[in-house]
């Protein structure tokens, strides 16, 4: 069963004086399934973070639409947008989104807190997710106080602490080292394995090898999609920059 | 490059940055439109020629100076927070290429611009509504004026140095923050993520302790005197404790509320709590001067406006009668019918003369002496002084009045009789501290007091209104008098000393104009003056007291004092506005990023507007709510320190200070909507 579908997406911007109608989104399709984990690369302008903030319901659509798990964002009022958002979605940043004034446990928390949770609930989820993050002795310091992959992996417990259908991450690498980047990869991994369903907008191959499929974006389209199927990582991580270097040198869909 | 180069910059830089600019040359355009005008004032001529106007002016000579003070201390602390907005373009320029010396440049006509704006539009206003400002004191003093727009020309000179010093030693400062800071600094300095503070116990606890300790000394005080000396020592704690409060002791709530999880993880106080414990440390300061600042208008509006109101009522403790006369003789002996009669004559021939009845006479003779209850006994001045040393042991003595029964009976038109030996106390400005029936006057005169009453009305001259005043009346004056007198004489051989007065009072009240009454004691002074020889026989000195005359030194006084509490008040108010505004853009931009991250996971919008308000709320009014119990606490030294003006009318000053406070919170909401007005714009700003 898929758990997003997308069809025949459209966006298009205008700019703010009128006149120059400037078209993001083309016409994009697709559908992912439930535990999956789906990697979007694309150049910059593409439209992958268009497409993203769609998926978010943080951007309307010209056209097209999106369901997940079968309702329509389009049919969620605004006023119902955030709770939905907060309720269905988890969401993992490039430049993490914690908020300076609260410790990296609350701001895990803040969803929850949103939500209405007790105490004692928000900290039985925690405990079991802030031990696979390894986050655990981090829980009390404030943003300030921790590295770069440690705040990820903060944000990524406050993506998963509300049980999402589907977990979006933008760039979640861009901000990071590689060593910090490979052990966040290898969490993705490993929540995908727990069945977690991740949509990842991505520029890094290596990121994106660490998925189950790569769609590739180009000018407000599908241009191509690749699937790990038995590949190995390397040999994904191969057939992934093939791909790229066709897609910058203008060369016709493989 | 080209010499227009650096004031173009300037220009841009002060454009771009409007928001934060023109509030401040609103603020430099007022403290100079204040400084004038209490400096215009101060020289006014046409001030200086009314009655009373004198005293007002040397009031304002000192208000100025405050103002001065001020104002360098406010602008500095705006300035650098205007610098702090602007340091990142500064690093900019300096990352392409202008060296230090360039930005000195830019900056300095920055300065420049500031300074020359505000002086012309503050001297603009200044001279204009000096004029407003003149009338209404000549109308609070009674006087008389024309219509013409005076411009001082030594104001303007005073103005234009005290702001230009203000100025430079602004520009200074900033040139010695910008020469010690790397370009990446400039760069970065308004994004160096702060921590969140961690309680600080100790300070809130100092803060708490000296809250206490300043709330305990204005309630425990009894006495004006020490009230006076006190009062700037419970000010100086209060301004302590209010700032310790608001840095560290909001922190430490904070903390308090958030160990409480049931409490702290709920959607109403999530947020506020930790984004308030988070700013605290920093815009607590702010907090903590609109307070301080808040409370300072209160107390000084309340009082003056009590005072100048009050006028009337001093002046009536202290001048019971319109005209009086007070003849002081040796002895007892030289108070007889028929000098009292003399003197009588003269005070009547002079009223025929001015064309002026008298009212309400009152006249009597009594013995006076400084003097010190102790153990139901009143110790006398030579009594009460070290003999080695020769200085007074006692500070405090009080004044002691011993005068006929009949006196008692014809004030108060009560009808009480006495057997010798007994005797009436009554108490002026407080209240007999005696339990015991007998009395005695240095151990040798003992009496049997029969009735006491506190709080008498004071019928004797020249009170000084703060000191406490025994009448003790007796049937037998004469022979109390007499027993006075030979102790006197005793002392006066022994010691060359006079401990006793004998006194013989005329007052009444008059129906005719100030002037004329002013002039009727000029007339009786003169009269008393041409008694021959004879007639002076025994008299000491002879005492004349108008109240006429004294009425305009008095609303000159406590007029001056009102239009210094007003004018302070203004810009104090105009200090506390600004704060509140930067604070509110500061915050804004603060929070814009929060904002959009909390949206991003799933927090409604009406969530983000009731978190905010309820945050602004809390934040806001705390400065107001604190404001509000400072002056409650501060109520009891006010009315104690108001008793030394003689002004004894706590209940119009609870009413009056309540009426302040009222007014000055619907101005604080007024500003307060303003100023979140302009919070919200800046926060929804990313949030479409």
């Amino acid at each position: 069963m898929s758990i997003l579908e997308v069809k025949g997406l459209k966006k298009t911007y205008t700019t703010r004086f009128g006149g120059n109608q400037v078209q993001a989104l083309k016409n994009v399709s697709f559908s992912v399934e439930e535990g999956e984990y789906v990697a979007i690369m694309g150049e910059s302008g593409s439209g992958k973070t268009t497409l993203l903030n769609i998926l978010a319901a943080l951007d309307k659509p010209t056209g097209g639409t999106v369901l997940l798990d079968g309702k329509n964002l389009a049919d969620i009022r605004e006023s119902a947008m955030a709770e939905f958002r907060r309720d269905n979605l988890g969401f993992v940043f490039q430049d993490f989104n914690l908020l300076d004034t609260f410790s990296l446990e609350d701001n895990i928390y803040l969803p929850l807190v949103l939500a209405g949770k007790n105490y004692r609930e928000m900290h039985k989820r925690l405990e079991p997710i802030a031990k696979q993050l390894g986050i655990t002795q981090l829980l009390k310091k404030y943003p300030y106080e921790v590295s770069g992959g440690q705040k990820q992996r903060a944000a990524v417990a406050r993506a998963l602490i509300t049980h999402p259908k589907l977990i979006l991450a933008d760039e979640p690498t861009g901000a990071l080292d590689s060593k910090s980047s490979d052990e966040l990869l290898d969490l993705f991994s490993a929540i995908n394995q727990d069945k977690q369903t991740i949509v990842m907008v991505t520029h890094s191959v290596k990121a994106a090898s660490h998925a189950g499929r790569v769609l590739f974006i180009k000018d407000g389209e599908v241009f191509h999609q690749i699937y790990k199927g038995h590949h190995t990582r390397q040999e994904l991580y191969q057939k992934i920059s093939d791909t790229l270097t066709l897609l910058t040198t203008g060369g016709d869909r493989a | 490059m080209r010499k227009s180069f650096y004031p173009k910059m300037a220009w841009s830089g002060i454009s771009h940055n409007k928001k934060f600019y023109i509030p401040y040359f609103f603020t430099c355009i007022a403290m100079v439109m204040m400084f004038y005008i209490i400096d215009a004032l101060s020289v006014s001529s046409v001030l200086v020629r009314i009655p009373g106007g004198e005293t007002m002016q040397g009031m304002l000579n000192l208000g100025k100076w405050i103002i001065g003070l001020f104002t360098l201390i406010f602008l500095f602390y705006t300035n650098s927070f205007l610098n702090k907005r602007r340091s990142r373009e500064y690093g900019l320029y300096n990352v392409l290429g202008m060296d230090k010396r360039n930005l000195a440049h830019i900056h300095f006509w920055e300065t420049a611009i500031t300074a020359g704006i505000s002086l012309v539009a503050g001297l603009i206003f200044g001279i204009v509504f000096s004029k407003l400002a003149e009338l209404w004191m000549v109308n609070i003093l009674n006087g008389q004026t024309d219509f013409k727009l005076r411009i001082e020309g030594s104001a303007i000179r005073e103005t234009i140095l005290v702001f230009l010093v203000i100025f430079i030693l602004i520009l200074l400062n900033a040139l010695r923050k910008m020469t010690m800071a790397s370009p990446m600094e400039l760069l970065r300095s308004e994004h160096t993520g702060e921590k969140p503070p961690k309680g600080n116990w100790l300070l809130a606890l100092v803060g708490i302790v000296a809250l206490v300790i300043a709330y305990g000394l204005a309630v425990t005080i009894e006495d004006p005197v020490e009230a006076l000396t006190w009062f700037f020592a419970a000010v100086i704690l209060v301004i302590v404790a209010t700032y310790m409060l608001f840095i560290a002791g909001s922190v430490t709530l904070c903390r308090i509320l958030q160990k409480n999880k049931g409490f702290y993880y709920r959607k109403q106080h999530f947020i506020s709590i930790a984004s308030m414990s988070y700013r605290m440390k920093r815009n607590g300061a702010g907090l903590a001067s609109i307070c301080v600042l808040s409370t300072m208008v209160l107390v000084m509006l309340s009082s003056t406006i009590c005072l100048y109101a009050g006028v009337e009522n001093i002046m009536r403790e202290r001048y019971p009668r319109d005209l009086s006369y007070e003849v002081h003789v040796s002895a007892p002996k030289y108070l007889n019918e028929e000098s009292e009669a003399n003197w009588r004559q003269l005070m009547e021939e002079t009223l025929q003369e001015s064309h002026l009845t008298a009212s309400d006479v009152l006249e009597y003779t009594s013995a006076f002496f400084y003097g010190k209850l102790e153990d139901y006994n009143f110790r006398m001045k030579d009594e009460l002084i070290d003999m080695e040393t020769n200085e007074s042991t006692a500070f405090d003595v009080d004044e002691v009045y011993v005068a006929p029964l009949s006196v008692y009976n014809r004030v108060t038109g009560e009808k009480e009789t006495l057997d010798a030996g007994e005797a009436l106390v009554a108490v002026y400005g407080g209240s007999y501290e005696n339990n015991t029936d007998t009395l005695s006057i240095h151990n040798d005169i003992h009496l049997n007091v029969k009735k006491v009453i506190s709080n008498f009305k004071a019928i004797h001259m020249d009170g000084a209104v703060s000191t406490k005043v025994y009448y003790i009346f007796v049937p037998n004056f004469d022979e109390v008098a007499e027993k006075l007198a030979q102790y006197n004489m005793a002392q006066y051989m022994t010691e060359n000393m006079e401990n006793v007065y004998f006194k013989c009072y005329y007052g009444c009240n008059l129906d005719g104009s100030d002037d004329a009454q002013m002039a009727a004691e000029g007339v009786l002074n003169n009269k008393f003056a041409a008694l021959d020889a004879s007639q002076q026989e025994g008299i000491d000195y002879v005492r004349y007291e108008s109240y006429a005359f004294n009425k305009e030194s008095f609303y000159g006084t406590f007029g001056g004092l009102l239009v210094l509490g007003i004018l302070l008040g203004i810009v104090f108010v105009f200090a506390a506005i600004l704060i509140m505004y930067y604070k509110q853009v500061t915050e804004g931009y603060e929070d814009q990023s929060g904002f959009v991250v909390m949206q991003k996971v799933g927090m409604t919008k009406k969530d983000i507007r009731q978190s905010i308000n309820s945050q602004i709320l809390i934040v806001f009014f705390a400065p107001l709510l604190l404001a509000g119990l400072h002056l409650l606490f501060a109520f009891p030294m006010i009315s104690k320190l108001l008793l030394l003006f003689g002004l004894n009318r706590t209940q119009f000053l609870a009413m009056v200070a309540l009426g302040c406070y009222l007014m000055f919170a619907v101005c604080y909401i007024i500003v307060y909507k303003m100023t979140s007005g302009v919070y919200y714009r800046i926060v929804s700003v990313n949030n479409k």
